[in-house]
Parts: structure tokens; C-alpha cells; sequence
């Protein structure tokens, strides 16, 4: 496997003569393979949304360097926006940037500006709706009309639409019902699976991250404080406390009751895992 | 485009303590615009006239206690229109000839027109800036609030309160908007909406993607902002009382006394120098 994002002693200040030496992100250096799903945490204020927006050139490192399948990004500094279009980012509350009259104008903006048009735009716009389950009756409808999952579901298309190889979300799922989160979770699953594309997460939903992502990244006061699998994460149950971060519910239970009974097990971090768990202990102890 | 919403800095009060931070607003206020006023009444054939306004600039600013730099920033700003008026003044007057070419002549008057114009402009720009380093926006929409009162009287008390509170909504607002608009302008850019090449017409053309979800954005936020102040029974300003009341003090009576001697003193030095 080759990695397809390198991120190499990024510092990055707001202040571009950074005179009291603060840092937003300071000294960040990572890896994310391709195919990967990689969970960003960390508490308000930690540098997460800083960080992603270095990754496609939207912010320019005050020091350090971002390569793209080997590539400094900043390499040719005309060429910035091809990068946009193969790393793609959602904001926090992308339903906000919607503008267009229909949603399916509005979905074809990314891919108008790579350049492409008649046809080839409209097969493009009907692959992704197709793929993330957006139907077509939707098409001729005005954006500003649909519900907030909807909405939201549109906006994101808006990026998958260009079809990028990395594919990162600011808080995707925050501010949505219970359906919404479920339809927009699966449609980064659907994405991740038509495209093999690389998907990175901010969120603060700790289930989710323990049920979508493959490594989970801990920001803390702009640096890395941890990068590895979920287990081993979530497994540091007093340091996540400590930088104002919580294991995943699920988990959270299981470390309640091994106070009670310590022959239960805490490292398991899924509601679905946590509940065969349990049944099966309490079947364990009835034969037993 | 980032950088031109970074340069715009609203609400410019410095905070301190000085004697002018302390006077009321209203005062403020007024004195700025008498000062403003003798400006253009002082003489402009008369060196001694412009020099007492010079003097009395001077010392309002170094009772302010906001650094020199702070001005001169200001200054700064506005140097293009400095120049070009004095340019322009520069070929206007009588006297004696200094210098003529082709159709243009440059008089002694001239010249002494174009400085005066540059000093008094320079001058306008040091005194309106004492008023907005050392009051904030909110006091200053109170003291316009105060002052325009008396349109009471026409019945137009709910108007006056409606506009000072328009006013205020507006200035608290411009850092929010300006923050608004960085980040529907990055969410954009991740799209490859190129805002910064291209003919006027496409540069224009560009802006619709940003203008659009601002302007819904902007509607969004004043019924939520209607709605806050219904809740907390906002009514539109009948019988509603201040926490902070403006009271003229002794300090008031100071600052316009001494401005009144300056205002004097232009008067004087006009007529008998």
C-alpha cells in the first residue's frame, strides 16, 4: 500500500507574522493510505477544521509540507485548484453554500468547473445521485425547498460529484435527526465503496467514528496527540477524559459494569459488538 | 479577496482611560463637529488661524492616549484623495506667477490653497478618528439616539429609537457577516469556483455563489434575531429604560469650555491678525 496523503511538520499560524508564536496546528505529521477511513477527534478549538483545510490548499502551510500521492501540493501554486478537485472537502453545515436554482444545477457546480459540460455533465451529476441515492424527481427541484437531511445530502453530493480520491467531511453528520445521520453516513459508505476513494472524518459522534472509521487521529491544542487504530484509541479511556474527549457510549456502559463485576470486558466500542457481548455473558452465566 | 475582508477593521475603539474616553458621547460628538466647523472657518490667508487649529488637533490627541501610529494609519488610508486634492487646489487661485507651462500656471496662491486644503483635510481626518478610537460603536448610537431626540416632538420618538437600533444591529453584525462570508467563499473555493481570474463580467458572474447563501444566510439571521428579541419582550423602545444612562459631568463642561477658547481664538486671530 502506498500512502496517498503525507502531511510533513506542518505548523500553521492566522497571524502570517506569527509575533507571539502561537500556533493553530503546530508540528503535524501523518500518513493516510489510500482506501483508508480516518476518523479526526478532538475537542473544540483543537486545530481539526485548521488541519483539513490544508489538505487541499485552501490554507497554506507557515512551515511544513502537504504531498499528494508523493507531490507537494504547493509545488505549482497555479495548478492549486486540480488539488481541490482531488481532495474534496464538505464544510460544517455545507447546506449553507447552496445556491443554485435546482439541485441539480446546484450538484454540477463542482464538475462545471473542472471543465466539463453538456453530456459528460449530466452523466456525471446522474452517476453520483445514483450511487448516493439521490432520485431523480429531486432534480428540477429548488434546494432551498427540501428538508434539512435532504439539504444536506445535496451539498455533499455537490463535492462527491468531482469525484475526488480523498474525500474529507467537517462534522457531516452535526445538527441532523436520527434518519438524516443514518442516510448520510451510508451515502460515505456508498461513495467510499463505488470509488475506493480515501475518506476523512471530523466528528464529535464517537459511535459513529467507532463504526465507520479504521484509524481515529486525536487532535489536542493543535498537535497530534494520538494517531492508531480505534481499539487502541478508545483503549485510553483517562488520557481521551483528560483533553476533553469520551469513549463511545457502548463502551462507556461496559466500564460502569466492570466497576460492579470486574470479569467484564471494556474494550469493546460498537453498540452492536457491546450487545452480542453481553448476551452472550449473561448465557455464559446462566449455564454456568 | 481575503485579504480586502481582513482589512477591513470596524469598530476601531481603543480601549484606555484617558480624559476623552471618559467624556460623554454626546459631548464628543458635538465638539467633533464645532471642531470640524472652525476647520473651515479658519482663514486660509491667514497662517496664524490654521496654526491654533494644528495646536488644538495636537492636544486632543495626546489627551486621547491612543498611540500616534493609531493615526497615522488612518492617514495613511486616505493619502490618494490628500494628494489629489492638493493637486488639484494647486491650480486654482491668484498672485504671483511661479511657474506656467504649456496652459497650466501655478500662483503663489495656489500653493497656498493646496497646503491649506491638505492640512484641514489632514485635521478633519485626526479629529473624526478621536471620536471613533475613543467611543464605541454603541455609545455612539446612543448619543445619536440622545441628541436626535428632540424629533420627538414630531412624534417621531419610536423613528429615532428604530433607526439608533438599525444602527447598532448593523455595526454588531459587520464581524459576523465578514466571518459569513470567509467561510461560504472557502467552501466555494473547495468546488473550484475560481474567484480571482477571468474577464470583469466572469469575476462578477463569480460572486453569485457567494452572494446568494450570504444573502439567504442574512435573512435567516435577522428572524432568528427578531424572534430572540420578541422573546425577551423587545417592543420597539416604549417605556424601555437604559442601564447605562448618559449624564453630562463636569468633565463635559471642561472639554467644551476649552474647545469654545480655541473656537474663539480661530474668530480672533481671523479678524485681528
Amino acid at each position: 500500500m502506498s500512502s496517498i496523503l503525507e502531511v510533513k511538520n506542518l505548523c500553521f499560524s492566522y497571524d502570517p507574522n506569527n509575533k507571539d508564536g502561537k500556533y493553530a496546528v503546530h508540528d503535524v505529521s501523518f500518513s493516510v493510505e489510500k482506501g483508508d477511513i480516518i476518523g479526526i477527534i478532538g475537542h473544540t478549538g483543537s486545530g481539526k477544521s485548521t488541519l483539513v483545510q490544508h489538505l487541499n490548499g485552501l490554507l497554506k502551510p507557515t512551515s511544513g509540507e502537504v504531498l499528494l500521492n508523493g507531490k507537494n501540493i504547493w509545488d505549482e501554486p497555479k495548478k492549486i485548484k486540480d488539488v481541490r478537485f482531488k481532495v474534496g472537502l464538505v464544510f460544517q453545515y455545507p447546506e449553507y453554500q447552496l445556491f443554485e436554482e435546482t439541485v441539480f444545477e446546484d450538484i454540477s457546480f463542482g464538475p462545471k468547473n473542472m471543465g466539463l459540460s453538456g453530456e459528460e455533465l449530466t452523466a456525471r451529476v446522474n452517476e453520483i445521485c445514483e450511487v448516493v441515492g439521490i432520485k431523480k424527481e429531486y432534480y428540477e427541484k429548488s434546494p432551498f425547498d427540501l428538508s434539512g437531511g435532504e439539504k444536506r445530502r445535496v451539498a455533499i453530493a455537490g463535492v462527491m460529484a468531482m469525484r475526488p480520491e480523498v474525500l474529507i467531511l467537517d462534522e457531516p453528520i452535526a445538527g441532523l435527526d436520527p434518519k438524516g445521520r443514518r442516510d448520510t453516513v451510508s451515502m460515505i459508505k456508498q461513495y467510499r465503496k463505488a470509488y475506493g476513494a480515501t475518506v476523512i472524518i471530523i466528528s464529535h459522534n464517537m459511535e459513529d467514528m467507532a463504526l465507520l472509521a479504521d484509524k481515529l487521529l486525536v487532535m489536542n491544542k493543535g498537535s497530534i496527540e494520538m494517531f492508531d487504530t480505534v481499539y487502541n484509541v478508545f483503549s485510553k479511556y483517562d488520557r481521551l477524559k483528560e483533553i476533553g474527549l469520551a469513549v463511545p457510549a457502548a463502551a462507556e456502559v461496559l466500564r460502569r459494569i466492570n466497576e460492579k463485576n470486574s470479569s467484564i470486558r471494556t474494550d469493546i466500542f460498537t453498540t452492536k459488538a457491546a450487545a452480542e457481548y453481553l448476551c452472550a455473558y449473561a448465557a455464559g452465566e446462566k449455564g454456568a | 479577496m481575503k485579504k480586502v475582508l481582513k482589512d477591513i477593521t470596524f469598530g476601531q475603539y481603543v480601549e484606555s482611560n484617558s480624559f476623552i474616553h471618559r467624556l460623554d458621547p454626546r459631548t464628543k460628538i458635538l465638539l467633533t463637529i464645532l471642531g470640524i466647523v472652525f476647520l473651515f472657518l479658519a482663514d486660509s490667508n491667514n497662517l496664524f488661524s490654521l496654526l491654533v487649529c494644528i495646536v488644538q488637533v495636537a492636544i486632543i490627541i495626546a489627551f486621547s492616549r491612543v498611540p500616534l501610529r493609531m493615526y497615522l494609519k488612518n492617514i495613511k488610508a486616505i493619502l490618494p484623495i490628500i494628494v489629489l486634492t492638493t493637486i488639484i487646489n494647486l491650480f486654482y487661485g491668484s498672485g504671483e506667477v511661479l511657474l506656467s507651462f504649456w496652459r497650466v500656471t501655478i500662483t503663489t496662491g495656489g500653493v497656498n490653497r493646496a497646503v491649506y486644503m491638505a492640512v484641514r483635510v489632514i485635521l478633519l481626518i485626526l479629529l473624526s478618528s478621536v471620536l471613533t478610537y475613543t467611543t464605541t460603536p454603541n455609545d455612539i448610537t446612543d448619543a445619536i439616539e440622545s441628541l436626535l431626540s428632540f424629533l420627538r416632538i414630531f412624534g417621531l420618538r419610536t423613528a429615532v429609537h428604530m433607526l439608533a437600533m438599525m444602527m447598532t444591529i448593523a455595526l454588531r453584525f459587520i464581524p459576523t457577516l465578514v466571518e459569513e462570508t470567509e467561510k461560504i467563499i472557502n467552501a466555494q473555493k473547495a468546488r473550484g469556483a475560481d474567484l480571482e481570474s477571468g474577464k470583469l463580467f466572469q469575476r462578477i458572474r463569480a460572486l453569485i455563489p457567494i452572494l446568494i447563501p450570504l444573502l439567504i444566510s442574512s435573512v435567516r439571521r435577522a428572524y432568528e434575531l427578531a424572534e430572540a428579541m420578541e422573546c425577551r419582550c423587545y417592543n420597539g423602545g416604549v417605556g424601555r429604560v437604559r442601564m447605562k444612562e448618559l449624564k453630562y459631568g463636569l468633565r463635559d463642561i471642561t472639554a467644551a469650555a476649552v474647545m469654545l477658547i480655541f473656537c474663539g481664538g480661530v474668530i480672533a486671530v481671523n479678524i485681528l491678525l
